[in-house]
């Protein structure tokens, strides 16, 4: 069986079934605490970061952060080793990677001067098939209009 | 822990803003849901309930406090009732501050359904 506890207000310690006091203030504002102890040292308005039982104070003095640490080492920091990827395999990532630099560079060229060239075709192709279009299209308008206006 | 010469504050808009219990009904100390009879000691002036009257009141809050059945106590900031008629009707239309459920149980239901919050 699992004990519902909630904690205490003050002290940050837990509350079991049977035990705590909770106070209401007049604005309805709520105060769960353990003890006779603790209720009567918040209406003294002690503060629990001066007190060395609280776990305020423990949290803010490092107290329990032993166990924290030695959790910290014991993860291993996984090295990302080269691996083959969606679609690229390890012999082609190894290709690539002794290559010198020139080589790559000269082949980076040769592919954007040939899209280059391959953009500059389209462009022309385009003009050539625009140019003579836009001449007829407005005659054509034009007869339609003056058919309209004999009638 | 409400007896004969308690003060204690109002919780409704009835007009007035202190009551000093005079008689516990039914048993000798007052605890929250019991009915006391109370003399009006301090009122807001121009309102129905005036000074030195002698009304019914139902304990609402009490620093006390009351035990629940699951072992938690439940206490308040101060000593508070609410004035009430012989039929336990509310003489006042509203009811300030928290109130306690265990009310609900002695068929305070006015009182409860008022209120601004219920714990």
């Amino acid at each position: 069986m699992v004990l519902k506890t909630t904690l205490c207000r003050f002290s940050g310690l837990r509350i079991y079934p049977g035990r705590g006091v909770l106070f209401v203030r007049t604005d309805s504002q709520q105060y769960l605490f353990l003890s006779k102890k603790t209720r009567k040292m918040y209406i003294n308005r002690k503060r629990p970061a001066k007190l060395a039982w609280t776990t305020l104070y423990r949290k803010q003095h490092k107290k329990d952060q032993v166990t924290e640490v030695t959790r910290r080492k014991k993860r291993s920091t996984n090295k990302s080793a080269p691996r083959s990827i969606a679609g690229v395999s390890m012999e082609v990532i190894n290709k690539r990677r002794q290559e010198k630099p020139e080589v790559r560079q000269a082949s980076r060229d040769a592919a954007m001067r040939e899209v280059k060239e391959r953009a500059k075709k389209l462009k022309a192709e385009k003009a050539s098939k625009s140019a003579p279009s836009k001449g007829k299209a407005p005659a054509q308008q034009k007869a339609g209009k003056v058919g309209q206006g004999k009638r | 822990m409400i007896k004969p010469q308690s003060y204690l504050n109002v919780a409704d808009n009835s007009g007035a803003r202190k009551l000093m219990c005079i008689r516990v009904l039914g048993s000798g100390s007052g605890n929250i849901g019991d009915t006391i009879i109370a003399v009006v000691k301090d009122a807001i002036p121009n309102m129905p309930t005036k000074k030195s009257d002698v009304v019914r009141g139902v304990i609402v809050r009490t620093k006390k406090g009351i035990r629940r059945p699951n072992g938690m106590n439940i206490k308040f900031d101060d000593n508070a009732a609410v004035i009430v008629n012989k039929e336990g009707n509310l003489r006042g239309t509203r009811v300030f501050g928290p109130i306690a459920r265990e009310l609900r149980d002695r068929n305070f239901t006015k009182i409860i359904s008022l209120a601004p919050e219920v714990l």
